[in-house]
């Protein structure tokens, strides 16, 4: 089964290259994949008409009981049949509908993609993975709905139809949950009627699963959006908003029939809404003159009905639901590709332009003339059997059934009329006036229409061939209790067959009448005025109305109030914090460590600095300031026994000041300090303040307790013997957590690459285009060269040594950007540039592959991803981590001079 | 030590909330640099500074009274990430100055601001309507 899903969405994956290459001939290659997964299921007949299932399962999200599981029962083969069977005439008969069209790869890719994941659908058992499928398949047919996007009516229609159906969704997703709760399963097939019924959530649980079913379904009143997304080629329409898609909603009812259809008020809901959508689908289908729309509409009426039909739970009524769904996706598909195919040949679908099209499109005609039979319920169509089915359901209910049976008789007619219009008044009659000359369609065009149609001949005529091999175990899947199921045509005199005259007598009529009756309805014009989709504008006006004042409230483009909102906000959490943990005794006398005098020199210097820049107009005391303060942080580590971090800190402070100098030259002076206002800036002080204090107090709170755990001690034992490197430091940045630091050089070649954009963005200096040095000095050129040199030789003994002694990948680096900082300050960029050979982006790139290149070495000799592996030819240990920290050093070489020969060639 | 540390992580991290407050952006992205200062001492003080020796080890073993060599390895990734964060954020700067003449963080969005294109304007007046 899984297969079948997976044979699908790959040639979902290679349908657009397919179309590209081969055009017309790609249809036919792309059906077979629907074809086979057809076949798979034609071949798993026999075992599931007996009574069998087929399972399937992959752990998928163990931790939360979330399974890839699939079953196939009737009710899943039944669909499975009709997605895939009716699928590959659908791909067929696109590659001919859409022909030459600029985008028929990706149309052919988002139909297959819709294919397996409404397959996925229907045969998933497990709750969450059926639900997963459910939103695939709205998001597909949001695609499809939009795939003219350049058409206003197509967006909106596409858009429609997604908030309606995604926000069901939502509503279904927290149903399901409830009923994995409840129901002590989250499989369909484990779930407790009992339990479920006697829950307390049973009533939350019955709407919010309605909610989604009637939305994807198109019930009233979610009904809009169906006839809206016509607007979708008419393949999809005859695929996804008749046969299939829109009968997910009938599904999952279907499906969760036998745990939640126990109730009176399932059946009294059902019921009511199916009655309902049915009667205004029909009243609204007479309404139009565009043979798109009428059927489109009278799928709404079907879809009426079938929901009502499930909410009677009687023997016949279910019987009915299955033969009818069997029988509707028939004619309908057909009906569809069919008009698809007039509106292909004589260029309009306007009733109004059409008739005497016979002549012209015999096939065509011939597969509408059956469908259409078929459609209006004539004998000895398989749409005879599922209206005198229907029927005799409802007069099964008893009294209730008469009030419903009414409403039912009243839409078939109206259904019959319809199909009197798209057939006898489009094919017979007078020739209409088209738009152009029609010819027959092509073999994929009529193949389809041809070949359904037939099958509503067939399996009306020999219904015992639906009976055995589909109805009997899909309606056995949807009753709660076994059901014996017999097809037939004739019965004798009924009140079945009594209610199928008058519906035949009426249909007539109305067809007849249909001009006067359709006068008589736009009569009651302020009915129509209060369209739905007037409703539903004006809805989604207001909603991005209220949605635009609330974001303008939190969006007002301050930055300063955002930030101070932020920190506010984290301070009066961080002192929540505070609170909780103000019972525990505050020991941290004896637990800290002795003064250092360097440390606290370091920390004087650094506080110091940052207090000046924090006041200060000047750029360049700016600049001074900013790198004292980084200077004393610096010293803290070094005095704090970090020799690693104290280097690392000591180079980047001084990239910093020469990045800051080369930016800050061309900004004005920032010459006020915080805000103009007094007030402001009297705020903006608590706020800091308040920050520090809390920081602090959080940090103080933090080391009057012993430090949890070994892990250092670990470190420290575990760095020889396992990560071959007497520094601890770079044993754990290269080693032990090392796809730790793969993330983060990933992080600085990225934000280097943006950055480079951004600092390379302006106009090119004139001194940088000439070629000529930051500063021009003889003196400085001499002493420059040799120094650079010097440098980056140290770079490279840094990253060499520092898996034992200071340095590593990080600190060579940084020491080796300074040496062509050096280069580039006093020879220019250009002949930096010309020494470094290869361009700083395609370093940082060799240096991120070296990395995890590095990583896969341990994967290849079995261990986990990045783990080391060492060689000793003649006693020099090499080993990955070596490699890995030559990534490190090349990518943050790569990604700072990037950056940094961007902004010297800009800004000089 | 550690309640010095503690004291001036809270100062480094007034004194960049103070400067990330500012009307002007440069001031706004040398805070971003304070704060950064402040944290990573904040990661290394957390760790302990009771080390005598620094996290070197030999074939005889670690020495007893070690530094914490775990805040160091993490401190010394932020300190550089930081970095690339600060060239992003001058970067930022120095575009914005170029495409607006302007640095001042309030102004900057009413500068820049285009209306997005696919919603209702903020009253509501003019009719939404995706029709032809």
């Amino acid at each position: 089964m899984f297969a079948s899903i997976g044979l699908i969405a790959l040639a979902m994956l290679v349908a657009p290259a397919f179309a590209q290459r081969m055009s017309a001939r790609a249809a036919w290659l792309l059906a077979l994949a629907p074809l086979a997964a057809f076949t798979f299921f034609l071949s798993q007949l026999p075992e599931i008409a007996g009574g069998g299932v087929l399972t399937e399962s992959f752990s998928w999200v163990p931790a939360l009981g979330v399974a890839l599981a699939f079953r196939l029962d009737g009710l899943s083969m039944l669909f499975a049949l009709l997605i895939t069977g009716i699928g590959a005439l659908i791909v067929l008969y696109s590659g001919a509908y859409l022909h030459g069209h600029p985008h028929l790869g990706r149309f052919y890719a988002y139909l297959l993609g819709f294919m397996a994941s409404m397959l996925g659908l229907v045969l998933a058992d497990d709750l969450i993975a059926m639900f997963v499928f459910w939103e695939l398949t709205s998001v597909s047919s949001f695609l499809l709905i939009a795939f003219e996007h350049d058409k206003a009516v197509s967006r909106r229609a596409a858009l429609q139809a997604l908030l309606i159906t995604g926000g069901g969704g939502l509503a279904l997703l927290a149903g399901l949950i409830l009923v994995g709760v409840a129901g002590g399963s989250w499989q369909f097939s484990g779930l407790s009627a009992q339990a479920l019924a006697a829950h307390a959530a049973y009533p939350a649980i019955l709407a919010l699963v309605l909610i989604g079913a009637f939305t994807k379904s198109a019930q009233l009143p979610f009904h809009l959006w169906l006839p809206n997304a016509m607007a979708a080629p008419t393949p999809v329409s005859a695929y996804l908003h008749s046969a299939t898609m829109v009968k997910a909603g009938v599904y999952l009812l279907a499906r969760l029939n036998p745990a939640l259809g126990g109730s009176t008020s399932w059946s009294a809901i059902l019921i009511t809404v199916g009655a309902a959508t049915a009667l205004v689908g029909a009243v609204l289908a007479i309404r139009q003159t565009d043979l798109k729309r009428v059927l489109a509409y009278t799928t709404v009426t079907v879809l009426g009905q079938l929901t009502m039909l499930l909410g009677t739970n009687t023997h016949y009524g279910l019987q009915a639901f299955a033969i009818y769904l069997v029988a509707h996706a028939f004619y309908k598909a057909a009906l569809f590709m069919a008009v698809g195919s007039v509106d292909h040949a004589a260029g309009t679908r306007q009733v109004t332009r059409l008739g005497g099209l016979w002549r012209y499109m015999p096939l065509t005609g011939f597969a509408v003339a059956l469908a259409a039979f078929s459609n209006a319920g004539l004998p000895p169509f398989f749409g005879f059997i599922a209206k005198e089915f229907k029927y005799a359901g409802l007069i099964e209910l008893g009294v209730a059934g008469w009030l419903t049976i009414g409403m039912m008789i009243l839409s078939n007619a109206l259904l019959l009329a319809a199909a009197g219009v798209v057939f006898v008044r489009t094919f017979l009659g007078r020739e209409g006036n088209y738009p152009q000359r029609p010819n027959e369609v092509g073999l994929p065009m009529w193949l389809g229409p041809i070949l359904l149609a037939l099958g509503g001949l067939v399996f009306g005529a020999f219904n015992n061939l639906a009976e055995v091999w589909l109805i009997d175990a899909a309606v056995q899947a949807v009753s709660r209790t076994a059901v014996p199921v017999e097809l037939y045509l004739w019965d004798g005199f009924t009140l079945a067959l009594l209610a199928s005259a008058l519906t035949v007598a009426l249909g007539v009529l109305f067809y007849l009448q249909r001009t006067r009756l359709r006068r008589r309805l736009s009569l009651w014009r302020a009915l129509w005025r209060v369209s739905g989709d007037m409703i539903w504008d004006r809805l989604l006006k207001r909603v991005f109305v209220f949605a635009g004042r609330v974001a303008d409230r939190f969006q007002h483009g301050s930055l300063r109030q955002h930030v101070s909102t932020l920190v506010l906000a984290i301070t009066g959490f961080a002192l929540i914090g505070l609170l909780a943990s103000a019972d525990q005794d505050l020991v941290w006398p004896q637990r800290t460590s002795p003064l250092n005098p360097a440390a606290l020199i370091g920390c004087v210097v650094a506080v110091a600095g940052a207090a000046v820049a924090a006041v200060t107009p000047g750029r360049v005391a700016l600049v001074a300031t900013l790198g004292t303060s980084g200077l004393g942080i610096a010293l803290f580590f070094l005095a704090s026994r970090a020799p690693d971090v104290a280097i690392t800190q000591l180079m980047v402070e001084t990239l910093t000041v020469l990045f800051l100098a080369l930016v800050l030259r061309r900004l004005p002076p920032a010459r006020t300090v915080g805000s103009r206002k007094p007030a402001a800036k009297r705020f903006h002080a608590l706020v800091a303040l308040l920050i520090g204090v809390t920081v602090s107090a959080m940090m103080l709170i933090t080391v009057s307790q012993p430090l949890p755990g070994d892990l250092a001690r670990w470190y420290l034992d575990n760095s020889l013997p396992a990560g071959h490197g007497a520094n601890v430091v770079n044993v754990i940045l290269v080693d032990f957590r090392a796809l730790d630091t793969l993330g983060e050089i990933l992080v600085v070649a990225l934000a280097g690459l943006a950055a480079a954009r951004l600092l390379g963005s302006g106009k090119p200096g004139r001194a940088a285009a000439a070629g000529s040095p930051e500063f021009d000095s003889v003196l400085l050129r001499q002493g420059m060269g040799p120094l650079s040199a010097l440098l980056a030789l140290i770079s490279l003994m840094l990253l060499w040594r520092g898996h034992n002694l200071p340095g590593g990948g990080f600190i060579g680096a940084l020491v080796a950007a300074c040496a062509a900082m050096l280069l580039a300050l006093a020879f220019g960029v250009e002949r930096a540039r010309r020494v470094m050979r290869v361009p700083p982006a395609i370093v940082l790139a060799i240096g991120l592959a070296t990395a995890a290149g590095a990583g896969v070495i341990g994967l290849l000799q079995g261990g986990d991803f990045l783990t080391g592996a060492w060689i000793a030819p003649g006693g020099l240990k090499l080993g990955t981590p070596l490699l890995f920290d030559l990534g490190v050093f090349l990518t943050v070489l790569g990604a700072v001079l990037h950056m940094l020969f961007r902004l010297m060639e800009r800004e000089a | 030590m550690e309640i010095v540390a503690s004291i001036t992580v809270g100062l480094l991290v007034a004194i960049g909330v103070w400067m990330l407050l500012d009307r002007s952006l440069v001031r706004v992205v040398l805070g971003i640099v304070v704060l950064g200062n402040g944290i990573n001492l904040a990661v290394f003080s957390v760790g302990r500074l009771a080390g005598e020796a620094a996290a070197f080890v030999t074939a005889a073993g670690a020495p007893a009274a070690a530094a914490n060599p775990l805040p160091q390895a993490l401190v010394l990734t932020a300190i550089v990430i930081g970095f690339a964060l600060f060239v992003f954020a001058l970067a930022v700067l120095k575009r914005s100055w170029e495409l607006h003449a302007n640095i001042e963080t309030d102004r900057i969005t009413a500068v820049a601001e285009e209306p997005a294109p696919d919603l209702p304007p903020p009253d509501g007046s003019a009719a939404w309507r995706d029709r032809p």
